[in-house]
C-alpha cells in the first residue's frame, strides 16, 4: 500500500477547499501537478504546494497531517481509497462521497457526510448538519455509514433517505429532522426534540431528552429487524459496531405531523 | 420410457451390486433459495416445511422444492436458526408466482418466521416481497442495510421481515436420478433412504420427492387422452410378463431418487454421494442392481453416467 502525505506547514489565513483532493486522481498526477493544485477560496490564489509539504507515493492512500478545522470539502465525492486525516476539518467533509473510507482523527465541522452515497465516513465528534443536503438539495444522505467517536451536533440525518449514521456519543437536539429514511444509532441518547417532521425512518438510542409532542409511544416491541441490524453492522464495522441492541424496546412513532412512519427506538 | 441397458452396455459389479452402463439424463431448470429463520429451529423447521409442501414436481406442482439445510444462527442475516430451502422449476416466469406465492401463504403466516435471499451474486433475481408487502397496507417500511433491502411488514406477532429481492440462476439442474432395484423391499427402503441421507449432505441439492424418493416413476404419455405420464411399466414388478420388462425375475421392489440442484456440479455430488451410499450398505440389505433414467440423451441436456461416478 503506497500512501502521500501532505502535511500542513503553517495555520492557512483562509478557508481552503480540499475537495479536488482524492487519492485515485492524485495517483495520475505528477509530482508538479499535484502541487499546483488550487485550494484557495479568497482572493489571493494558493496552491497545494504553498502550504503543505508533499511527500511519500501517491496510491491508494492519502493522509492529510495537521489539518484545521480551516480545510473543508476533504474527501468530497471520493469513491475509492482511503483518505486518513490527522487533525481537525471544517465544513463539508466527505461530502457526496460514493465509495472508500475517510478517517478524521479529530471534530468536524458542520455538514459532515453531506449526501453522503457509500463508503465509511470516521470521526472523532461532528459539527451540526452531519448527512444534511446543502440548502436547495432534495435529500441528505442516500447510503453509506457515518461512525463518530463522540457527540454530534444539531440535526443530523437531515433530510436523509438511507445510510446510517452512528455515535458512541450524544446527538444534538433535533437530530432526523426532516427524514425519510435510514438509521441514526445513539450509544448514549438523544438531545431535545430528535425527528422533527420526520416521515420515514428509524432513531435509535437509550433515551430522549424531550420527545416533541407530534410523537406517540407505540409501547413495548420485540423486534426481529434489530437483530438483523445489530448483525450487519457487526459484521461490517467490526470493533466499530455499537453494542448489540437489547431484544426488547420501546417504540415511539413519529412524527404525526407527517405521515408519522418513522420512529424513536429506545433501548434503555 | 427410458432406455436402460441397450445390448451394447456393459454393466460392473461393485460390492454385488450390478451398476447398469447407463446414465441419468437430467434438464436444465430455474432455481431459487430462501433463507427463513425462527424463534427456534423447530419454527424454521415447521415453516421449511410447509413453504416446500407439493413440490415434487414441476409437471403436477409447479416447482419442486425442498430443504437444503439448516443454517446455524451464527450464519443467518438475523442470527436465528435458519433453514435453506431451494426451489426450481421450468423457467424463471413459472418459478416467480411459485416462490412469491409460497412465501405469502406459507412464510408470512408462520409465527416469528423472516425469509431472506438464499442464493446471493445471481444477476437474476425474483422480486420476492414485490406482492407480500402490501399485506402492510401501507404501513410496511423498509430497511436498506448496504445493498440489502428488507421489508418490515407489520403481523399479529410483531414483524414480518422478507428480503426485497431473492436470487435466481438458469444454470440449475432437475432430474437427476438414480433407480435402485431389490429382492426385499424393507431392506430397498432402507438403503434408499441412506443414500438420500448422504446427498441430504450435499450442498446445493434437494431430493423434492416423500422423503426423497419416488416410488411412482413414470414413462412419458399414456394410453389415456391427457395423461402426460404414466406408470413406468418395465419398472412395475407386478407388471412383469404382462409387459415388456426390465426386472429380473427376483426384483421386488424398485425405489427412485430424483435430485435437482443449483448447478450441475452439485447434482453430480449429490450422485456420487447417494451411489456410494447404495453400494456400500445395500447387497446386505437385498439391493441387487442400481440403474438411472433416460430418455436417449436427445431430451435433456445434462447426462450423468453412473460408471463416471462410481
Amino acid at each position: 500500500m503506497s500512501a502521500l502525505t501532505l502535511k500542513l506547514k503553517a495555520a492557512p489565513d483562509q478557508r481552503l477547499d480540499l475537495s479536488a483532493l482524492s487519492p485515485a486522481k492524485m495517483a495520475t498526477m505528477s509530482q508538479s501537478e499535484i502541487e499546483n493544485l488550487a485550494i484557495g477560496t479568497g482572493r489571493r490564489p494558493v496552491k497545494l504546494g504553498d502550504l503543505f509539504a508533499i511527500s511519500g507515493t501517491p496510491g491508494d492512500t492519502l493522509v492529510i497531517d495537521g489539518a484545521t478545522a480551516r480545510l473543508d470539502g476533504i474527501g468530497s465525492e471520493l469513491d475509492q481509497g482511503t483518505i486518513i486525516v490527522e487533525g481537525d476539518v471544517g465544513a463539508y467533509a466527505g461530502r457526496r462521497m460514493k465509495g472508500g473510507r475517510l478517517d478524521i482523527r479529530g471534530t468536524t465541522g458542520p455538514y459532515l457526510a453531506s449526501g453522503l452515497r457509500g463508503g465509511l465516513v470516521l470521526a472523532k465528534s461532528a459539527g451540526d448538519l452531519v448527512g444534511a443536503p446543502r440548502v436547495g438539495e432534495r435529500f441528505g444522505m442516500m447510503g453509506g455509514i457515518v461512525v463518530i467517536a463522540g457527540d454530534v451536533g444539531e440535526r443530523a440525518g437531515d433530510r436523509m433517505r438511507r445510510g446510517t449514521i452512528i455515535t458512541k456519543g450524544r446527538f444534538g437536539p433535533s437530530a432526523g429532522s426532516r427524514m425519510m429514511g435510514g438509521t441514526l444509532w445513539t450509544e448514549t441518547g438523544f438531545g431535545a426534540g430528535p425527528g422533527p417532521l420526520m416521515r420515514r425512518g428509524t432513531l435509535i438510542g437509550p433515551s430522549v431528552e424531550r420527545l416533541l409532542p407530534t410523537f406517540g409511544d407505540a409501547g413495548l416491541h420485540d423486534l426481529n429487524v434489530l437483530r438483523l441490524i445489530s448483525r450487519y453492522f457487526s459484521s461490517e464495522l467490526g470493533d466499530l459496531a455499537p453494542k448489540p441492541l437489547p431484544a426488547k424496546v420501546r417504540r415511539i412513532s413519529g412524527d404525526l405531523a407527517t405521515i408519522g412512519k418513522g420512529e424513536i427506538l429506545l433501548t434503555a | 420410457m427410458p432406455e436402460l441397458n441397450p445390448v451394447t452396455s456393459k454393466p460392473i459389479e461393485i460390492n454385488g451390486i450390478t451398476v447398469d452402463d447407463t446414465f441419468a439424463e437430467a434438464f436444465g431448470m430455474t432455481g431459487s433459495s430462501l433463507i427463513i429463520t425462527a424463534d427456534t429451529i423447530k419454527w424454521a423447521r415447521i415453516c421449511a416445511t410447509v413453504v416446500t409442501g407439493f413440490g415434487t414436481s414441476v409437471i403436477g406442482c409447479g416447482a419442486e422444492c425442498g430443504i437444503d439445510y439448516e443454517v446455524s444462527p451464527n450464519d443467518t442475516p438475523d442470527g436465528r436458526p435458519g433453514v435453506r430451502v431451494l426451489m426450481f422449476g421450468f423457467s424463471p416466469d413459472a418459478l416467480t408466482p411459485q416462490v412469491k406465492n409460497r412465501v405469502g401463504q406459507c412464510v408470512l403466516t408462520s409465527p416469528g418466521s423472516a425469509c431472506y435471499n438464499g442464493l446471493l451474486g445471481t444477476e437474476q433475481k425474483i422480486a420476492l416481497a414485490s406482492g407480500v408487502k402490501f399485506f402492510g397496507d401501507g404501513n410496511q417500511t423498509a430497511k436498506k442495510l448496504g445493498n440489502r433491502r428488507f421489508w418490515r411488514i407489520p403481523v399479529m406477532d410483531g414483524e414480518f421481515i422478507c428480503e426485497d429481492t431473492v436470487g435466481m440462476t438458469t444454470d440449475a439442474v432437475g432430474g437427476g436420478n438414480m433407480l435402485i432395484l431389490g429382492r426385499d423391499r424393507t431392506g430397498l427402503l432402507e438403503t434408499t433412504e441412506a443414500a438420500v441421507h448422504a446427498i441430504a449432505q450435499v450442498p446445493d441439492v434437494i431430493t423434492p420427492f416423500p422423503g426423497g424418493i419416488v416410488r411412482s416413476g413414470s414413462k412419458v404419455g399414456a394410453k389415456y387422452k391427457g395423461m402426460f405420464a404414466s406408470t413406468n411399466d418395465a419398472f412395475a414388478p407386478t407388471l412383469r410378463g404382462a409387459a415388456k420388462s426390465e426386472l429380473s425375475d427376483d426384483t421386488i421392489a424398485v425405489l427412485e431418487i430424483v435430485i435437482d440442484g443449483l448447478t450441475s456440479a452439485a447434482v453430480a455430488n449429490a450422485m456420487r454421494a447417494g451411489l456410494k451410499a447404495v453400494l456400500d450398505v445395500g447387497a446386505s440389505k437385498g439391493v441387487t442392481r442400481i440403474s438411472a433414467g433416460n430418455y436417449g440423451g436427445k431430451l435433456g441436456q445434462h447426462h450423468y453416467h453412473l460408471k463416471e461416478l462410481v
